[in-house]
């Protein structure tokens, strides 16, 4: 292999995948011959020779990089407008992309032949000597669009171009604002341009740098319309958007240059409908009057201050925080403005401001904290001080009710109620605090993806299998611990994945299958847990292969062989001791098998499971809570001794007698509502000391699809716990997860359930 | 304690070119994204010591981006550097006058980009 | 190939799985000091286990407190006495003479059956490579300083089936069995 193979092949890899891009949408654009050009496809394909052209620069592909970057400036004239394309320019694109294909052929193989070179040179020079250079306009129609110069300086030049472009054939446009979460806004900012597209072209989409709260963040999207005001106001019903029509001066008349134009405090366009100043002078009006709840959270400091001050100072004057919002965003945007009204003296904008969740940006802003970068270990120190108070809040909690039942004979029943709101007061404080901890511990699960494609790529060359590698989810956010700990196991799956799962480019082409092979990592979030899927569209595993090892290796009797459904045996291949690669390779082969993966996700409670099917592939599913930190855990009490259960994988809690047990091949089960469910006896499966009890509790867990039901003595009630590992010396204790403090000194375990389902229902009884 | 360096760039050889580059200064860790909106919900997590951003990307452009962190108080005073290519110099002039601090044409030697870096981030 | 793809592969290849070995390069420095000290005392530990009087190096002892609640871990083995709370942190407490065949069965010290801890009972907390683990003992005698010529070999058979005896160190007329804790809690 020669000395840049490896840096070269994912040269190769990526620019490979850009020519496909170039060529699904050339053809696009070939199909579409004659027709008017979409510019969002003529803008596609030249973001791709673009990349392209910057790629090759960095591997010294110099040809590539020559060729792309003459297709690049051909069509950065076509976006711009410079040059129509014509079929002259459309064949020399198709023809440049035949060229670039075999260039990378060449490139891939270390060659650099004549012929090529020669092609090159005459397209790029053919490109340079496509279309004339675009008759200047009499004026910039941009210059007579009203839209704040600190908006226009955000465009790129090609935002620019459709921008003007839109004004030119006289589509009204519009600023379309949006507010969303954090967490998901490229969803909601996904279905506001699908309702949008359809009736027009977004020119851009710009983030709004003053966020709507600490969780959230503003867009406006730059809008040209096909239709008219009701229609788009009808296009995005149902949406969080709202729509601000941009005015346009006619041509010709007092058109001074944009940037020359002094920075009015607001731009006519900016302004609401007609119906919106006197919304908002009521509400200014009425803001002194009823200093009441502010109305968003995010407004909550800038909102209550401003009631204090109102209150001192009847009538209202411009807070001295509140400042006269910049042009570009004092946008009190309404729904469906149809008109251009005359501007609302300032002092009115400043109480608007400083009322609706959108304007007040600059005075929530300054009292918002500056980040700060934070230890895990500090967090883990506060988390644990955090659980410290969780434990002094329920010991005040039970004195309250200890108050409230032994009567009033020392305390006031007024007192008893005082402190009993206090203490709740104190919980609602506690939990505020306690989220806000546990957020600033995520992470999104993606770190870890990067790292992993990195790995994988390098793997797939040094085994010599051509893989496509695709992951998704990676802005599902977990504790930062779980995270870093996923990725040895996650490594670990990859590998075998790639070593023994996907089969060499000529075993697949010969069993019919895409030379390439596809290994993809997707992360999903369910509720309180996150599923990490890993699979491949692989050989899959051989079952009868997994039970002949495991037999050979007396992990199984023939006669629980016998028994076992392919999903079971699947899931032997986590047993210690069992490897199936016949010979140690180099890739897998460091001495670690599935079940130190396996006992990974176990230490972070979470679950593994394995789905295959031969000559189709294998699945991983992992799954996992989203934190460790702090958990709700219900305390149950079994033969005397006290357990705490994650609430997270708690379903349900079912009162049971005796008779309600079954036994269904010598396994104790219950019918819950028709179904069978397995039931496990803590006290039977710890080996504690059974008590006679006449009644007992089942709290019903669930991981995946899997249900059981735990048999307790005894129920405490719920509890925020903060789990410890068990340490160094004791880290896999069969059935426990940890140990925690309930508040009177003495360390309680907690289980792992999904260890204790994993034994209850049985590696050979898990329900397929 | 290391510095957190975003990067984003849509093309992955690049992006972890640059990253790689970067993470050559010991104590740097890079953070790196392929897509605009991801760098949006990436810097409230985070504090970084520097961005890195490409121009061009699919989702917002990254003068957007640019526009973004130099707008917001949070953001404001992180150093920002811009790759770009040859030819697309309204949109890098348009970068700069945003407030990038850097730029850098592709293609570059890792060393100018682990200069500048070691410069911004005050490391020897 | 161009001159930039080699500086890429560099960076593509850092070995950052690979540092297992500089680590074990690095812990293993200590081998190299010295290790003629003669005459230097060296304190330990005194302490009784049914009766008989044992000794370990002082500085393998973190601390000694009174028994706390200790909470049994099910399905463990015997010589696993169950995990107290130490400052907020969970560590293991370990009966010691089972190993040393002191007795047949472990004593009943955890668990809600137990009963109260023996007054003169105490959990010594020593540093082992895993982490800090406690050692239920009977009573704590006292701190000894004893010279290497006070120490001898252990005759072979004490000790149980491990090599937990590490000596017999004796100083006028009293013995000390001298137990070397890593090897006892394996």
């Amino acid at each position: 292999m020669n000395q840049g193979g490896k840096a070269l092949s994912e040269f190769v890899a990526e620019a490979t995948e850009i020519l496909d891009t170039l060529n699904k949408d050339l053809l696009t654009l070939d199909e579409r011959r004659g027709q008017e050009v979409d510019p969002e496809l003529v803008n596609g394909i030249f973001r791709a020779a673009h990349s392209l052209k910057g790629l090759a620069g960095l591997f010294g592909q110099d040809r590539i990089a020559r060729l792309a970057h003459g297709m690049e400036d051909l069509l950065d004239r076509l976006r711009l407008g410079k040059l129509v394309l014509d079929d002259t320019a459309l064949d020399s694109l198709v023809e440049a992309l035949d060229v670039l294909q075999a260039l990378l052929v060449d490139a891939s193989r270390g060659e650099t032949s004549t012929a090529q070179s020669a092609r090159v040179e005459a397209l790029v020079e053919g490109f340079s000597r496509l279309g004339a250079p675009a008759a200047p306009g009499e004026e910039d129609p941009l210059d007579r669009l009203e839209l704040d110069p600190q908006v226009r300086a955000v465009f790129t030049e090609y935002e620019e171009h459709r921008l003007r472009e839109n004004v030119r054939r006289g589509v009204s446009l519009w600023r379309v604002r949006a507010d969303f979460d954090l967490s998901d806004f490229d969803k909601g900012l996904a279905e506001l341009n699908s309702r949008l597209k359809p009736v027009g072209e977004i020119i851009s989409t710009l983030p709004s740098a003053q966020p709507s709260s600490a969780s959230g963040i503003a867009f406006d999207l730059i809008f040209g319309s096909k239709v008219t005001g009701p229609e788009l106001a009808k296009a995005v019903e149902g949406t969080l958007a709202q729509l601000a029509p941009l005015a346009l001066r006619p041509p010709g008349r007092g058109s001074a240059p944009a940037k020359a134009r002094p920075p009015a405090p607001v731009a006519p366009a900016a302004l609401p409908a007609p119906e919106a100043p006197a919304a908002l002078a009521r509400t200014a009006a009425s803001a002194p009057a009823a200093p009441s709840e502010p109305r968003a959270p995010s407004t909550r400091r800038a909102g209550s201050r401003k009631g204090k001050a109102s209150r001192a100072a009847p009538p209202p004057e411009p807070e001295p925080e509140v400042e006269v919002p910049p042009p570009a965003r004092a946008v009190p945007s309404v729904r469906a403005a149809q008109g251009v009204p005359e501007t609302p003296p300032p002092e009115l904008m400043a109480e608007a401001g400083s009322t609706g969740p959108r304007v007040d940006f600059d005075t929530s802003l300054r009292s918002l904290t500056q980040t700060v970068r934070v230890d895990i270990r500090r967090l883990d120190g506060l988390m644990n001080t955090v659980g410290e108070l969780l434990l002094i809040k329920a010991n005040l909690q039970r004195m309250v009710e200890g108050a409230r039942q032994e009567g009033t004979l020392v305390l006031s029943k007024a007192w008893v109620q005082e402190l009993g709101r206090e203490t709740r007061q104190l919980e609602r404080k506690l939990d505020a605090l306690q989220s806000g901890l546990l957020e600033a511990r995520m992470v999104p699960v993606g770190q870890v993806f990067d790292k992993l494609a990195r790995l994988v790529r390098r793997i797939a060359r040094e085994a010599g299998k051509e893989i496509d590698f695709i992951s998704s989810g990676g802005e599902v956010e977990l504790d930062k611990l779980i995270v870093e700990e996923l990725s040895d196991p996650l490594m670990h799956i990859i590998r075998n994945a790639l070593d023994h799962g996907v089969e060499s480019p000529q075993v697949r082409v010969a069993a019919g299958k895409p030379r390439r092979a596809i290994v993809s990592l997707r992360a999903e979030q369910k509720g309180n847990h996150v599923v990490i899927e890993v699979s491949d569209d692989g050989s899959g595993i051989d079952e009868h292969r997994v039970r002949e090892v495991a037999l050979q290796k007396a992990l199984i009797t023939e006669a629980q062989a016998a028994e076992m459904s392919r999903r079971e045996l699947l899931n032997l291949i986590f047993l210690p001791g069992f490897s199936t690669a016949r010979s140690v390779s180099e890739l897998s082969g460091r001495g670690v098998g599935l079940d130190v993966v396996k006992n990974n996700i176990s230490n972070l409670s979470g679950l593994i499971d394995v789905w295959s099917e031969r000559g189709r592939g294998t699945a991983f599913h992992l799954t996992l809570p989203l934190t460790l930190a702090i958990i709700r855990a219900l305390v149950v009490g079994v033969s005397g001794r006290t357990y705490a259960v994650p609430l997270n994988s708690v379903l349900e809690i079912l009162a049971v007698q005796p008779k309600d047990i079954r036994t269904v091949e010598r396994r104790e089960v219950l019918d819950l509502r028709g179904q069978t469910l397995p039931l496990t006896r803590l006290a039977r499966m710890f080996g504690l000391p059974e008590r006679p009890i006449p009644r007992s509790f089942v709290v019903v867990v669930g991981l995946a699809q899997e249900r059981m039901g735990i048999a307790v003595d005894e129920l405490f009630g719920q509890q925020d716990i903060v789990t410890k590992p068990l340490g160094g010396r004791l880290q896999a204790v069969r059935g426990i997860s940890g140990a925690t403090d309930l508040g009177n000194r003495r360390t309680v375990l907690v289980l792992d359930v999904a260890a204790l389902m994993e034994e209850g229902i049985g590696p050979e009884r898990r329900w397929a | 304690m290391g510095f957190k360096v975003l990067i984003v760039e849509d093309s992955r050889t690049s992006r972890e070119f640059i990253a790689a580059a970067v993470e050559a200064v010991p104590g740097i860790e890079a953070v790196t994204t392929s897509s605009g909106f991801e760098a949006l919900r990436l810097l409230p997590r985070h504090r970084f010591d520097l961005i890195i951003t490409d121009i061009n990307m699919p989702d917002i452009n990254g003068l957007e981006l640019i526009n973004f962190v130099k707008k917001n108080p949070n953001y404001r005073d992180t150093p920002l550097f811009i790759i770009t290519t040859e030819g697309r110099e309204q949109d890098r002039d348009r970068g700069m006058a945003l407030g990038a601090a850097e730029y850098l044409v592709k293609p570059f030697q890792p060393a100018s980009l682990e200069g500048l870096v070691r410069r911004y981030l005050k490391l020897a | 190939m161009s001159r930039f793809s080699e500086l890429l592969d560099d960076f593509f290849y850092r070995p950052d799985e690979d540092v297992g070995g500089l680590l074990d390069f690095a812990a293993g420095t200590d081998e190299l000091l010295p290790l003629t000290p003669e005459e230097i005392p060296e304190e330990y530990l005194a302490f009784i286990l049914e009766g008989e009087c044992y000794a370990v190096p002082i500085r393998t002892v973190r601390e000694i407190g009174r028994v706390p609640p200790l909470t049994e871990i099910p399905r463990a083995e015997p010589f696993l006495l169950g995990v107290m709370n130490l400052r907020g942190d969970v560590i293991p407490v370990y009966d010691l003479k089972l190993r040393l065949r002191l007795t047949d069965k472990a004593p009943l010290v955890a668990g809600p059956d137990a009963p109260p801890p023996p007054r003169s009972a105490r959990i010594l907390v020593a540093h082992t490579e895993e982490g800090p683990a406690g050692v239920w003992v009977d009573a704590v005698k006292d701190v000894v300083r004893l010279k290497p010529s006070m120490l001898e070999a252990a005759p072979p058979g004490l000790g149980g089936e491990r090599d937990c005896v590490a000596g017999i160190g004796r100083r006028s007329s009293q013995l000390y069995i001298l137990l070397d804790l890593q090897q006892a809690l394996a």
